[in-house]
């Protein structure tokens, strides 16, 4: 598509194909095969059978970064790990998803003073699309996370000019905020 | 046997160096002088009282006036064990930088003292002399320094990698933007060392009350 991403006036017949763009990457979502701590095992739950994530498209991890769309980081990213995170990420092809996963992840979690080798948050190497906290999350609340990335993904503007893109989306918790100030 | 009778028969094997048995932890422990380490724990370990087959575990703990080695050992066929403690006194002024205390490895008695040492080794700075292969074992190779002893400065970056809570993210960062201001050493007259826990055991610090061997610590009877 290369050259005419965000080329096109954001008329009705450009957002219809978007929408049908969008509506085909979010159903599909393909995750990396990657597992870095004690969230991986909830991670491995959720691709299993008591919570199946295929039954939104995303029950296929691949198992190199080149055919994914997703990685979901799950667990502490240390100063060893963080290398790897990143080289994976950027092997990864457009367009590509990151969901943080657990504490550790969002932000250092139970590492976050004295952590001397932790990296607090793996959103300090590489951008994260959702954040899903917990130590570790409930399966649900993974789950949670990968539909507010198919909502996000199928919002987004592929063939039109880039508008106010997940706007719509981050309005509603900006407004669920007391005080309703953006970014507080 | 119970520890007593170990540390007697120990005291009476002709290994020099034996310290007196402190009972005053819930492990009862004998600590050991430096030169006479290696010969102690091969007594543990041939005699066949003793019988120390196994080494559980392999440990440092920095205090202010020595580095103390802790040696766990337990024999399955006799069902006792012993903790040997070994004290690297600490000269005076010495901090991590210019300070790492040497004690005979004992990866030649058990084979689990091996990685066990290089543990101690990479977190706290603990030198065995006569160690196979004594490199960092958890921290990259390239690290600096020995992150558990008290007067470590915390890196703000590994490797390209940022390790500090304010960092700006990667994707952030701008050429030519200014670098964060490099971290200040550690101030002079910061105690290296925490006034004890009133959840300690010591007595010391639980008010005078001494603590009974075997016994348990306050309110967790019936849990040991």
């Amino acid at each position: 598509m290369g050259v005419l991403n965000n080329a096109l006036p954001d008329v009705a017949p450009v957002k219809a194909v978007d929408g049908l763009i969008g509506w085909g990457r979010g159903s599909s979502i393909w995750p990396m095969t990657f597992g870095i701590a004690c969230c991986a095992i909830e991670m491995m739950a959720v691709y299993a059978a008591t919570f199946d994530l295929d039954r939104f498209g995303a029950g296929v991890p691949r198992a190199t970064p080149r055919q994914s769309d997703l990685i979901i980081v799950p667990g502490t990213v240390n100063a060893k790990m963080a290398v790897r995170v990143k080289r994976l990420y950027d092997q990864m092809a457009e367009p590509r998803y990151v969901i943080a996963m657990g504490a550790c992840v969002c932000g250092g979690g139970p590492y976050v003073k004295w952590g001397y080798n932790t990296v607090k948050g793996v959103h300090k190497i590489i951008p994260v699309d959702i954040f899903v906290p917990g130590c570790p999350p409930r399966p649900e609340a993974l789950m949670d996370g990968i539909l507010k990335l198919k909502e996000k993904i199928s919002r987004e503007a592929v063939f039109a000019r880039r508008a106010a893109t997940g706007a719509e989306m981050d309005g509603r918790y900006v407004q669920a905020r007391p005080g309703g100030g953006a970014g507080a | 046997m119970n520890e007593a009778t170990l540390h007697a028969r120990l005291a009476a094997s002709g290994v020099g160096g034996i310290g007196a048995l402190d009972t005053s932890a819930k492990d009862p422990f004998v600590v050991v002088e430096k030169d006479a380490l290696l010969a102690a724990l091969a007594f543990l370990r041939d005699d066949p009282q003793c019988r120390m087959e196994m080494l559980h575990n392999v440990t440092a703990v920095e205090r202010p006036e020595a580095m103390e080695v802790v040696y766990h050992l337990c024999s399955l066929a006799h069902h006792h064990s012993l903790t040997v403690k070994v004290r690297l006194p600490r000269p005076e002024g010495g901090t991590h930088q210019n300070w790492i205390p040497e004690v005979p490895s004992a990866a030649g008695l058990w084979a689990a003292a091996d990685w066990h040492e290089r543990e101690q080794w990479d977190l706290l700075g603990v030198r065995f002399t006569g160690h196979p292969d004594l490199r960092r074992i958890l921290l990259p190779a390239e690290w600096i320094g020995h992150p558990l002893r008290k007067d470590y400065v915390y890196p703000t970056e590994h490797g390209g990698m940022p390790l500090e809570l304010d960092a700006v993210p990667l994707y952030e960062r701008r050429e030519g933007a200014p670098l964060p201001e490099p971290k200040p050493p550690r101030e002079a007259g910061t105690p290296l060392f925490q006034p004890p826990s009133p959840f300690s055991t010591r007595p010391a610090a639980a008010g005078g009350k001494t603590v009974e061997p075997g016994q348990d610590r306050p309110g967790n009877e019936g849990h040991s």
